[in-house]
């Protein structure tokens, strides 16, 4: 098995696209959550200053994981099974000595490692922005706990993760990339978005709405030191609850992880290549 | 009698069909030797394509059976021991040639020494750490190739190999195909191309709407010799030869009498035409050629006499 992932790391590494998105998360996650606030008014934000400061990194980075980080895990999930077969390389692994499903397993796991640098990237740009801001308003340099850093990269990994499922599942229901890209982000700004905000008026969509990526995924981001307001009021991806139970919500994410693997393993095992 | 264990594939009644209107493989029994070279000849959109992929377990079949190398299509035991190359190759394109060998050599378990070895073997040595996307077809196809022997494997499978290349590419290729298939490696090539299959291998089958309606040696397939024959009065010459015991069949082709019968009788054929006062122009063996087979078989649906 560890040669299945070191192949499939290969192609990862050598993918333009894994370098691309990693540059574009990175920059845009520090643009979104330091830069522009920052340059907007630092008062205007619903926490003040101290959202940007060190001892905010968890909190501040951690919100912008459940749709903005969820989109370009969303995208990498995607790319990970749906382009193999645009390519048509689906047949020539299949064709080698590992059996479909254990082909798969190793594409999950050279992804899932995949999203390791793209947390700790944003978290290290992050750290350098809140420390920028920090010298530049003269205030204190105070970072959080090495407990609360992990556990929020963690989380972080585990929301990307969760997206990324649904991403290969996409991926491998529609054997391709451009509608699996188009359905997925459809899904995480229309169907979640739009049912969130409705479930604030139609009672009955409060259960449906809790085993949404992004309620649980905030759900996660608020226990961890995201702002409630801010996360109610960050544009299209904004989401003003209901928000679950931390441990709901880690079971809902990995629930949700095994359900959308599982399909995707069972659609791959079992349908034709062409 | 072939022994069971001397089958590198066995079907039995193989069939594929996607949905109710099609039908792309159909009942088909198929056996391939160990060591021979396998032509599996149709025309397009015959089944040819989707047979093999079934014995490579890339589609599922709707019934039948089928073994490759004693294990069931598409699985560990079996594959690690075929290697492959169905329709087009297929590379990611942002890899070099050398690179996307890696990562198959990686998941075939095989060691990477490997790659150098085929990379040779198929001479693209020299551009191995280019982007496989700037190859050119002929050179994508020596990368099949190259992919398809990363294994060294007991079975190749190699569907339309020449398909897009330029003659001197396809020479090349069959060249290439014959060395495949000696040293006891056994090769089932699948073409459309019947100079291809003739100048190749050792047993054809011939595939028509999905079944098998054709097998045996090259020789075999093309039949006996039998004699053509130009006289005047064309009718009264196919009479009397008609009448002759040893005359198996008389039909006329275009001015020319087609005699199926032992190309020795010439002499006795000539003289009784001769002696019955017809005037005798040409008289030569003919055989038919696996052209004339091939349409004979994939267009009427008649079997070769």
């Amino acid at each position: 098995m560890t040669r299945n992932v070191s192949a499939e790391l290969l192609i990862l590494r050598k993918r333009a696209a894994t370098w691309i998105l990693l540059g574009i998360w990175t920059l845009l996650g520090v643009f979104f959550a330091y830069v522009v606030p920052y340059a907007l008014d630092p008062e205007d934000s619903p926490v003040g200053l101290v959202e940007f400061l060190p001892e905010s990194l968890a909190g501040n980075l951690i919100a912008g994981f459940p749709f903005f980080g969820g989109v370009f895990a969303l995208m990498l999930g995607v790319f990970a099974v749906g382009s193999e077969y645009g390519w048509g390389t689906l047949k020539t692994l299949f064709t080698q000595r590992p059996t479909r499903l254990r082909v798969f397993a190793a594409k999950l796991a050279a992804l899932g490692i995949v999203f390791v640098p793209f947390v700790l990237t944003l978290f290290a740009a992050g750290a350098v922005a809140s420390y920028v801001i920090a010298q530049i308003e003269d205030a204190a340099v105070t970072w959080p706990s090495a407990w609360l850093l992990v556990r929020a990269m963690g989380a972080g990994w585990l929301i990307l993760a969760a997206w990324g499922a649904l991403g290969v599942l996409l991926g491998v229901v529609t054997r391709g990339t451009s509608l699996a890209i188009g359905v997925g982000i459809l899904y995480a700004l229309v169907i979640e978005g739009l049912l969130s905000a409705f479930a604030d008026s139609v009672s009955a969509l409060e259960p449906l709405t809790q085993i949404f990526l992004r309620a649980n995924g905030y759900s996660i981001a608020a226990a961890l030191g995201a702002s409630v307001d801010s996360i109610e009021s960050s544009g299209p991806g904004s989401y003003a609850g209901p928000f679950v139970d931390s441990v709901q919500a880690l079971a809902v994410l990995g629930a949700l992880i095994a359900g959308l693997v599982a399909a995707s393993a069972f659609l791959l095992g079992r349908r034709d290549v062409a | 009698m072939t022994h069971v264990s001397d089958l590198v594939i066995e079907t039995r009644a193989l069939t594929k069909r996607y949905g109710d209107a099609i039908v792309a493989v159909d009942d088909l029994d198929l056996r391939v030797r160990r060591g021979e070279v396998y032509g599996f000849l149709g025309p397009n959109g015959a089944g040819k394509t989707t047979t093999l992929r079934m014995l490579l377990g890339l589609v599922r079949p709707t019934s039948g059976h089928a073994t490759v190398l004693g294990a069931p299509p598409g699985s560990p035991r079996g594959l690690a021991r075929v290697g492959a190359l169905v329709e087009a190759p297929a590379f990611y394109p942002f890899l070099s040639g050398r690179d996307n060998l890696r990562v198959l050599a990686r998941h075939a378990g095989v060691n990477e020494d490997r790659v150098e070895a085929v990379l040779a073997e198929v001479r693209l040595s020299e551009r191995a750490d280019d982007r496989s996307a700037t190859y050119s077809l002929g050179m994508k196809q020596r990368l099949g190739v190259a992919t398809a022997l990363l294994k060294d494997p007991e079975l190749l499978i190699l569907d339309e190999p020449t398909n897009g290349l330029d003659p001197a590419g396809m020479a090349e290729m069959r060249q290439f195909m014959r060395s495949l298939g000696e040293g006891g490696r056994t090769l089932v090539l699948s073409s459309h191309l019947m100079g291809e299959i003739e100048q190749v291998s050792d047993r054809v089958g011939v595939i028509r709407d999905g079944s098998l309606v054709a097998e045996g040696t090259v020789e075999e397939l093309r039949g006996r010799a039998g004699l053509r024959v130009r006289a005047a009065p064309l009718q009264e010459a196919a009479r009397l030869l008609g009448a002759l015991p040893t005359v198996e069949r008389v039909t006329s082709v275009d001015d020319l009498l087609d005699v199926a019968v032992d190309t020795a009788q010439a002499p006795v054929i000539n003289r009784a035409l001769v002696e019955a006062g017809i005037a005798v122009s040409e008289i030569y063996p003919q055989k038919a050629s696996l052209e004339d087979v091939f349409l004979e078989l994939t267009t009427n649906g008649d079997q070769p006499s």
